[in-house]
């Protein structure tokens, strides 16, 4: 595995898979219904179809229409279960290395799964691997976060979106489906689990899509998220640009063009460690300190977003994690770290070597501190979807699959795609 | 896990180019009643690999006599349908493995879902 996939991976365990399997038992009792167009896909396939749900969470679309067989698979064990619980068959694997034969499903869901993935690469390699199990005349819908929201748009495209576990206003809630067979403990936790939270609303993308258009005072703290600069900027070596900025911190972190050059490929050698402070860099949860500060830092971040130039000047009381949380908002700077440890390593006299030697503790402190509560460090990393995107990934990349619908649907860009016979010549 | 499922899953280990059938060790078995819909069935039947559906099902010891080779004109044949409805979606594997031909790494089932994540020196 290279460098970028090893971040990129890490990056997903951290801000996709751990944090679904922490908040897992809140997703289990109200969302039941299912999107009317991905319900509407699904009960007009032909009766006897093979229909499978990449990424199938809870297996909420698992029951619809009795005339297809439908599986699920997700990376979520706890998801998973639950989907077992309520009848279906689901299996656990990661949507980059299916486990089907090629070409043996008529159709395909992926509702809200790949604005999960972290790099352009991998979103278009879960796409062909998802096209490889469709039968040539199948078809696959995808839906993704879309940038452009009913209400906002959000600046950046890829996020971290925190958690919020009690939201004000309560929506649909129906009670959770009786359970179709015996389950093992873990399972009967999670529903018990599920009925202690039943005011909890869970995240499809309608509960997403208000949870972040939420205007309540209260929640005005909690809907806020993490700009970031996406993992194929990082790594993109060829065309590297220090973005320079008034921040006391940034510059200190920042290096000049030369010094990338010469360590360039240096860099290319580097393994483990290299990944370890990228990805615990992108952590958020690395660059803040406790709860209290992550809403204060917040706080603070929402106003800097919206001032001229988007750069925060720090007030000069500032701990290392609040200016760094304020980092976090307009650039994340994992393309920075390693040059400075290059950059450290060579220079004698680095004044900044301090405040590097505190980074580093705060990211060691909390990633060993990261069993903290749900709540407050729960981050979820999205790429959001610009108009066209999903599309233009499809067209560009991906020749087996030949998209015939695109729209939006709430707060998600959706394609319908067709499998096509390529006939190599 | 049916066998139903069983019959679209293979062995995808970097590499491995004889992934499918996955071989069936399985230590809990369970039989379920699940309605028999004739014409479901018989849809199933062309999408299916028949012969490593013959072989998962003897693995399992609930082969019975489905035969080796589809019988013709299976539509109308109730009797037929109604065993390959037992198979495909009553017998359930809930605790057992399941094996890579090739390679021999094994996939864990517990409580009925197999877990086909990879390791990173597996991809």
């Amino acid at each position: 595995m290279n460098m970028m996939e090893e971040a990129a991976s890490q990056l997903e365990r951290d801000h996709v898979h751990s944090v679904y399997d922490k908040i897992a038992p809140y997703f289990n009792d109200s969302r039941y219904k299912a999107w009317p167009k991905v319900q509407q896909f699904l009960l007009n396939l032909q009766p006897g179809s093979i229909v499978a749900d990449i990424g199938c969470g809870n297996g909420k679309y698992l029951h619809i229409n009795k005339e297809v067989f439908k599986m699920g698979c997700d990376v979520c064990r706890p998801l998973v279960d639950f989907a077992w619980s309520q009848g279906h068959e689901v299996q656990m694997c990661d949507g980059l290395h299916l486990p089907y034969r090629d070409g043996c499903f008529d159709a395909l869901l992926s509702i809200a799964v790949i604005h999960h993935l972290s790099t352009k690469e991998r979103r278009i390699r879960a796409i062909k691997e998802m096209a490889r199990t469709l039968r040539v005349g199948g078809r696959i819908m995808i839906y993704v976060w879309a940038m452009e929201q009913k209400r906002r748009k959000f600046e950046k495209q890829d996020i971290f979106v925190p958690w919020n576990p009690n939201p004000q206003s309560p929506t649909d809630r129906e009670p959770a489906k009786p359970r179709k067979r015996a389950t093992a403990q873990s399972v009967s936790e999670a529903i018990d689990n599920a009925d202690k939270h039943r005011k909890v609303r869970s995240t499809s993308s309608v509960a997403d899509e208000e949870e972040l258009t939420c205007t309540t005072p209260q929640q005005s703290t909690q809907r806020l998220w993490f700009f970031s600069r996406s993992l194929d900027s990082v790594f993109d070596f060829g065309s590297l640009s220090i973005s320079r900025s008034s921040s006391r911190d940034l510059s200190t972190l920042s290096s000049p063009t030369g010094e990338n050059e010469r360590n360039k490929s240096s860099h290319w050698g580097r393994g483990r460690g290299l990944i370890k402070q990228v990805s615990s860099f992108f952590s958020p949860t690395s660059v803040i300190g406790s709860e209290e500060d992550v809403f204060d830092s917040v706080t603070n971040l929402h106003k800097g977003q919206n001032a001229p130039g988007g750069n925060n000047n720090s007030p000069e009381n500032q701990s290392v994690s609040v200016s760094l949380a304020q980092e976090c908002g307009s650039l994340a700077l994992p393309d920075l770290v390693p040059f400075q440890k290059e950059h450290l390593k060579q220079s004698s006299d680095e004044s900044e070597g301090g405040l590097q030697g505190k980074e580093q503790h705060e990211s060691t402190k909390s990633s060993q501190g990261s069993e903290r509560q749900v709540e407050g460090s729960c981050l979820r990393y999205y790429h959001v979807f610009r108009e066209g995107e999903l599309a233009e990934l499809i067209e560009n990349h991906v020749d087996e699959l030949l998209v015939k619908h695109t729209y939006f649907d709430h707060a998600n860009w959706c394609v319908v795609a067709e499998k096509v016979q390529i006939c190599k010549i | 896990m049916k066998l139903l499922t069983h019959n679209m899953l293979t062995s995808h280990v970097k590499g491995v180019t004889k992934g499918y059938p996955l071989l069936i060790k399985a230590t809990e078995v369970k039989v379920n009643e699940v309605d028999f819909n004739p014409q479901f069935v018989s849809r199933m039947i062309p999408k299916l690999e028949w012969s490593a559906l013959v072989q998962a099902a003897d693995e399992l010891g609930h082969r019975q006599d489905l035969p080796v080779e589809l019988v013709p004109e299976y539509e109308k044949n109730e009797e037929f349908l109604k065993k390959v409805h037992r198979v495909l979606l009553e017998v359930e594997v809930i605790e057992g493995c399941l094996r890579c031909p090739e390679s021999g790494r094994e996939f864990p089932i517990s409580r009925g879902i197999p877990n086909m994540l990879l390791n990173d020196d597996e991809v």
